[in-house]
């Protein structure tokens, strides 16, 4: 079981490795293969250690392996170890399974790209970290795969690093992960205090209400900085510079989804913590809707898919705050499916288009790209959540699992329901504008096939794979009759809520409708165009401005560093710094040029002055004595 | 032990140190500067084996050979230079001798 484990781990980091020291030795195409056959047998690893687990009860299936120690100072000390168990294994599979697909896709994505090798490197590094992330067998381990991700994603977002964009937005990414770092490590430091090691079992020691709740909420920013959550959510909108695979890795199988494996791994401080719990909710409720309103008027395809990831993990930190872990941990697969499906089939539209990435510029592929039109159809509506897409399976007992919680779950529930409306109009937006009407101008001028080459079948065959598990990757669980997902995770988290059947039933009824009346109203706005777009400007520039998140952050942070850092260049650094050092080299001149004037090159001065201080000096011995 | 005392000894080498210290202040040829360095060292052994004779204790002398070692190598040192130095024309005068850029 750990055997499999171990390689899922490894091998991408031998492929990262591999590539980085083969260098030109290795053709472009060979990195690409590389890649993605590291990151296969990844899976292969991680399917390895599933079947062993499904072998065992349940109590033996938590297995900690350790390789070395790897940290040990004074009483503490931490090994380099695998944790394996149900929701390692789960995680795994995801990461690997889906990274896999995305490595295969960038082969075709990034044919002709003059730094392929780089990017293949950083790709599989990405994957690497991400795996130790979720495999790393104490607290430390998981927070320093947890900065690798952080790393890894700012290379890969910077990765075209001739364009001054890119680069901004991997420096916010970093810059708002570090933020998240640092809470979380503060939060590490507490809990070495208090317990002396951070080893996953200190969780479930009890600790007083103060220390539980700083502890969780440390927990918690680096959480809603990773899963680009309110308050520190301004990070992944941007980070679309990136290539579109690099966006899909980011959404659909790493780092975002990391903030809520962080919250279902480390419940049981977060169930001494209640307040700390809901508040975790509440910014996923506050974050769904945010994103979900965003949404509606962006008119990037990539952004208008990346805030619906916003909203996404903002359903399973609902779900992940209320204690239904296994509800959230089951959107985070579900929705890992057809949100890297819906990023790649974006990928080909952008690939078929010249780069070009704005939809107003789009329209009427659907005969153009009938295969493309198919799989975002189907990943669309598994977005939404209609029958029998993946996400209306995972979803709806979010809902539902908020219906169980009192008044305060009531509003989530609503806030919820709202977002279901709102993913309903918003993704159907983008699919009547890009899908829909006839071929733009725009279009009918840039337009370019897949050919049916390694590039075309790269792509198309891994879009097509995640179409399927878009279909029918939600049937594992039904949360009213059948729910394996849930009994998987019940050893490593057991939920806090069971909702009863007929809130299950209301959930699944009313979000079915408010999805369908979503989609009804894009058809009425943007498919058929038989309602006139209604206008507000107040709102529209509101929303196109994202709320003025980052013009309040430059205000509150950025300006007045600035300023600061101005003002103390005027009052300290010029006058005391600079002029110091100024006045410092003129000092050592003058007075070098004092004393090289002793220096007269004369031997007679020389021995003269030797003659008298030895003169000098026996006076003085002579008298002292 | 018969003969002079030790500070007759004293007397001749302080006289030799001071002919030699006049030497190289006054003196303006490097030869010269270079015989009465010489002279001096010699002085300063004299006194050096006086002493040591009048304690009875055989460490002056050794030190005494020490400095008629060193006073060799200096003058070969010295010798050399100042051959060099005529070998090259240059004036033989310490006093214009007062750079050391070649």
């Amino acid at each position: 079981m750990t055997t499999g484990a171990w390689i899922c781990l490894v091998s991408p980091l031998v492929s990262a490795i591999l590539i980085t020291l083969g260098g030109t030795r290795l053709s472009r195409r060979t990195a690409g293969y590389l890649a993605t056959l590291a990151c296969f047998v990844s899976f292969s690893g991680a399917l390895a250690s599933f079947v062993a687990m499904l072998g065992r009860s349940g109590g033996d299936r938590e297995v900690v392996s350790t390789a070395w120690t790897w940290l040990s100072a004074g009483r503490y000390s931490s090994g380099f170890e695998v944790l394996v168990d149900p929701l390692s294994v789960m995680m795994m599979l995801i990461v690997s399974g889906v990274g896999a697909l995305i490595v295969a896709y960038s082969i075709g994505y990034m044919d002709g790209d003059p730094e392929e090798r780089r990017y293949f490197a950083y790709m599989s590094l990405f994957v690497f970290s991400m795996l130790l992330l979720v495999q790393g067998g104490n607290l430390l381990l998981l927070l320093a795969g947890w900065g690798m991700v952080g790393l890894s994603s700012y290379l890969l977002i910077g990765f075209w690093h001739e364009r001054p964009n890119a680069i901004a937005a991997a420096k916010k990414a970093f810059i708002m992960n570090a933020i998240g770092d640092a809470t979380m490590a503060l939060a590490f430091f507490l809990l070495i205090k208090q317990s002396g090691g951070l080893a996953f079992g200190v969780l479930n020691a009890h600790y007083s209400s103060t220390t539980a709740n700083l502890v969780a909420l440390g927990l918690l920013g680096g959480a809603v900085a990773k899963s680009a959550q309110l308050p520190l959510q301004t990070w992944l909108p941007d980070a679309m510079e990136g290539p579109t695979p690099v966006s899909a890795l980011i959404h659909a199988a790493t780092m975002v989804t990391a903030g809520v494996y962080l919250i279902v791994r480390t419940h049981a401080i977060f169930e001494q913590a209640p307040k700390i719990a809901d508040l975790a909710a509440g910014l996923g409720a506050g974050t769904l809707l945010l994103a979900g309103l965003i949404a509606l008027v962006q008119v990037d395809i990539k952004r208008v898919i990346a805030y619906s990831t916003m909203s996404q993990i903002g359903y399973m930190f609902l779900g992940a705050g209320l204690g239904a872990y296994a509800n959230g941990m089951f959107h985070l697969m579900t929705h890992a499916f057809f949100k890297a499906l819906l990023f790649l089939a974006a990928g080909i539209v952008i690939h078929a288009l010249a780069d070009e990435q704005d939809i107003r510029k789009m329209g009427g592929l659907r005969r153009l790209l009938p295969g493309t039109y198919w799989a975002s159809l189907i990943g669309s509506l598994a977005l939404v959540g209609i029958f029998p897409f993946a996400g209306f399976f995972s979803k709806d007992s979010i809902l539902a699992a908020a219906m169980a919680h009192g008044t305060y779950g009531y509003i989530l529930w609503v806030a919820g329901l709202t977002g279901t409306f709102l993913t309903g109009l918003y993704t159907f937006r983008l699919f009547f504008i890009v899908f829909g009407g006839e071929p733009s101008a725009f279009v009918r001028e840039h337009f370019h096939a897949l050919k049916r080459d390694v590039v075309g079948v790269s792509m198309g065959g891994t879009v097509a794979v995640l179409a399927v598990l878009s279909l029918f990757g939600g049937w594992i669980q039904f949360s009213p009759w059948w729910h394996p997902v849930d009994t998987w995770l019940r050893t490593v988290a057991e939920p806090l809520v069971t909702p009863k059947s007929w809130q299950e039933w209301t959930s699944i009824g009313a979000s079915l409708l408010l999805g369908l009346a979503g989609i009804y109203s894009a058809w009425l706005f943007y498919g058929a165009r038989r309602v006139a777009v209604p206008r507000l400007d107040v709102a529209q520039r509101i929303l196109e401005r994202k709320f003025y998140f980052d013009e309040l952050y430059d205000a509150l942070f950025y300006i007045p560093a600035v300023l600061l850092a101005k003002g103390l260049y005027v009052l300290v650094e010029q006058p005391l710094v600079r002029g110091s050092v100024t006045e410092l080299g003129e000092d050592a001149r003058d007075v070098g040029g004092l004393v090289a004037r002793l220096q007269t090159g004369l031997l007679r001065t020389y021995v003269l002055a030797i003659a008298t201080s030895v003169a000098v000096l026996a006076i003085i011995f002579v008298a002292v004595r | 032990m018969t003969g002079p005392g030790v500070a007759w000894y004293l007397g001749v080498a302080a006289f030799l140190f001071a002919t030699g210290s006049l030497g190289v202040l006054l003196r303006r040829n490097p030869l010269i500067v270079l015989l009465s360095l010489e002279i001096m060292l010699n002085g300063a052994n004299l006194a050096l084996i006086g002493f040591s004779r009048n304690f009875g204790n055989g460490d002056g002398q050794i030190f005494a050979l020490a400095v008629m070692a060193v006073a060799a190598s200096e003058v070969v040192v010295g010798l050399g230079l100042i051959v060099a130095l005529n070998r090259k024309r240059v004036t033989l005068d310490v006093d214009r001798l007062n750079r050391l850029r070649g």
